[in-house]
């Protein structure tokens, strides 16, 4: 067992998850099934120390198989391993060895970041010391220490983006795991992001993100998965998954083989 | 220990907010300010006319007619003739009070006794007891007085009381838990940062205790502060002798506590499943609103409906209601009291159960 997840810290087994669609979600998706089947058998696995990569147009599942790897919500058939723990079997120990952030996991604006830290470092069981020790080295490396007294509230959006992620990895876990990381930011703050997650990847640490942005997925990512309606349509070092082409040629190449020639 | 540190964030959340802080007080101070002025508008715009029968004459007799006088109200004293038809007009209303002075009363040697007959449940009669007793005192006097109520003591004042407190009491503790409850769970929801919170290894069940128990005790200090502001200025408003709140024996004060003390967490546990349920405060405040109609739509029915069975144990909100309801009435329903407040305790665990179960549930917590 050890072996087999040495260097294989994520391993997603024909994931699938479907949704049962409310009246009023029917007419948003113009369909008249009452089910959505959101992923559909997904199945990748990601190496320790790199940067892997979700790519999906809007809707393909990235967000949902995310909120699975996190154990946010359980698959309804498959299972995923993250440092060889079912996401099914084990969503306790998944959680302490799993960094999750997305735009919707919001941090209460009325505390100051030097508090939130430490609130988060108690929520993951982390001990006192090693969570003083851990709050010097993450503020000064990310800049935060001058703001730490500071309500979030207060705080420019890019300094609140870089609380988040370090409120994230508070418990200094291997994987973390990011949707649509630079969603909604503007270049300086999208900036902070990517180089906090390569500067993450310098620590040692492994991570998952999503996005629909092909430049971030070629500037960052070591693989990638290309997700189209809930199916992994490819999967592999980006180098081999563009081959001779660009990325995006690859992606429209593999939509247009999917659905035909719409868009 | 992260039970420890959710309780200490919601209590630093509202103990570092003065606006919360204000939110919780206000309602208590704003009620004691305005029963207390619309009490006064109500007693003292006309002058009393006091009419009293007098037996026997004393230098005190003066000195209670200048008090009244100064005070803008006028006293008729009439000679006591016959002792039946005077406590008979005391009692119909006809007449304040009947006072009895010895005849060596200011030389305050042996025997000199001051009696007075009045009933305890006019407004005049307390009104010239209390200065009787003052002028009394004023002037030296170190025996008892001998004091006939013509009326059972305190009774009307019990009677509104019983029926006006326990209403009072429900709908301030309500409203007290909703203001907290809601922005805390349906608010922290509806921003996203109870989801951080999840993403977490924390136990769901003590992310529910985290809420309920902090927020209970935030909002008994609120439930305590209307409560106060009420009982202080009832009997102002109502005109009453403000001894009518200690005619009661510290043990219904302890019931009554127990009673309301249960009712909290269970109120605040209450809207914390209403609030788990929905997806914004918008929501959730007006689901919350249907459930305090309910409440008080249950205490007023307590109100109308004196005889009870013993089933009312079981429902919450009525038994404590009832409870309330007949301690205030001068009795001692030791059991019915204690039944009520671990039936209340046994529904709050069961519904903070329920706030774990919604917490884990993806389809209440991350359903579109
Ligand atoms: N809780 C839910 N209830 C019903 N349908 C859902 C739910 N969550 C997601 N879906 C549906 O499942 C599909 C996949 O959604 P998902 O959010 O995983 O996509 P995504 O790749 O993250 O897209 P985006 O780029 O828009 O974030 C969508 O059609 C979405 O409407
Ligand atoms: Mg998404």
């Amino acid at each position: 067992m050890e072996d087999l997840f040495a260097n294989e810290i994520v391993r997603a087994e024909n994931l699938k998850k479907t949704f049962t669609l409310s009246r009023k979600q029917q007419r948003l998706e113009k369909t008249a099934l009452n089910r959505k089947i959101a992923v559909n058998g997904l199945s990748f696995s990601a190496n320790r120390g790199e940067i892997y990569g979700l790519l999906g147009p809007n809707g393909a599942g990235k967000t949902t198989t995310l909120r699975m790897l996190s154990t946010l919500i359980k698959p309804d058939e498959g299972d995923a391993y993250i440092m060889g723990h079912s996401v099914r079997k084990e969503p306790q120990k998944v959680r302490d060895c799993v960094g999750f952030l997305t735009g919707e996991l919001k941090l209460e604006t009325f505390f100051t970041p030097d508090y939130l830290f430490d609130f988060f470092g108690a929520m993951h069981g982390v001990e006192k010391e090693v969570l003083a020790e851990r709050k010097r080295e993450l503020f000064a490396r990310f800049g935060i220490d001058a703001f730490a007294q500071v309500k979030v509230g207060d705080l420019s959006t890019g300094m609140k983006q870089k609380v988040s992620l370090v409120v994230s990895i508070v418990h200094d876990p291997d994987v973390v795991i990011f949707d649509e990381p630079t969603n909604g930011l503007d270049v300086l703050t999208a900036k902070v992001v990517t180089d906090f997650l390569l500067e993450l990847r310098r620590m040692g640490k492994s991570i998952l993100l999503s996005t629909h942005i092909f430049s971030l997925v070629e500037k960052l990512c070591d693989r990638v998965g290309i997700i189209i309606d809930g199916k992994m349509a490819e999967e592999g070092p980006l180098a081999a998954v563009c081959g001779t082409t660009s990325l995006e040629e690859k992606f429209f190449e593999l939509y247009h083989g999917l659905k035909g020639e719409i868009v | 220990m992260k039970l420890v540190a959710l309780m200490k964030k919601e209590f630093h959340r509202f103990f570092h907010d003065p606006r919360l802080i204000v939110t919780i007080l206000l309602p208590g101070i704003v009620i004691f300010l305005l029963y207390t002025v619309l009490g006064n508008i109500i007693h003292t715009e006309e002058s009393r006319e006091l009419k009293v029968y007098l037996s026997g004459n004393s230098a005190v007799v003066g000195l209670l007619e200048q008090q009244i006088n100064e005070s803008g109200d006028k006293v008729e004293w009439l000679p006591l003739e016959n002792e039946e038809e005077a406590r008979a007009a005391v009692k119909e209303g006809e007449a304040t009070a009947i006072l009895t002075l010895t005849e060596n009363f200011d030389s305050f040697g042996e025997g000199a006794r001051a009696g007075i007959v009045y009933d305890s449940g006019s407004e005049n009669g307390s009104y010239f007891y209390g200065l009787v007793s003052s002028v009394l005192i004023s002037v030296g006097m170190r025996f008892p007085i001998d004091v006939q109520t013509v009326n059972d003591s305190a009774d009307i004042g019990r009677e509104i009381l019983t029926a006006l407190l326990p209403f009072l009491v429900v709908t301030f503790v309500f409203s007290a838990c909703m203001s907290v409850t809601l922005e805390s769970v349906a608010g922290e929801k509806e921003r996203g940062t109870l989801a951080t919170i999840l993403a977490t290894s924390v136990k769901r069940s003590h992310i529910a205790l985290g809420k309920i128990i902090p927020l209970s005790c935030i909002s008994a200090i609120g439930a305590a502060s209307s409560f106060l502001g009420v009982v202080l200025s009832l009997p102002k408003l109502m005109g009453l002798d403000a001894t009518v709140l200690v005619g009661y024996s510290f043990v219904s004060y302890l019931l009554l506590f127990l009673l309301i003390l249960s009712f909290v967490p269970l109120i605040v546990s209450a809207i914390g499943v209403v609030s788990t349920l929905s997806r914004s405060v918008k929501e959730a405040s007006a689901y919350t609103s249907v459930l305090m109609i309910l409440v008080m739509l249950v205490s007023i029915v307590s109100l109308v409906v004196t005889q009870m069975g013993e089933w009312v144990i079981a429902v919450p909100v009525l038994n404590a209601v009832t409870a309330m309801g007949r301690i205030l009435g001068g009795e001692l329903p030791v059991w019915q009291s204690l039944l009520s407040v671990g039936a209340n305790l046994l529904y709050t665990v069961v519904l903070v159960w329920a706030i774990a179960k919604m917490l884990s549930s993806e389809k209440v917590m991350f359903g579109k």
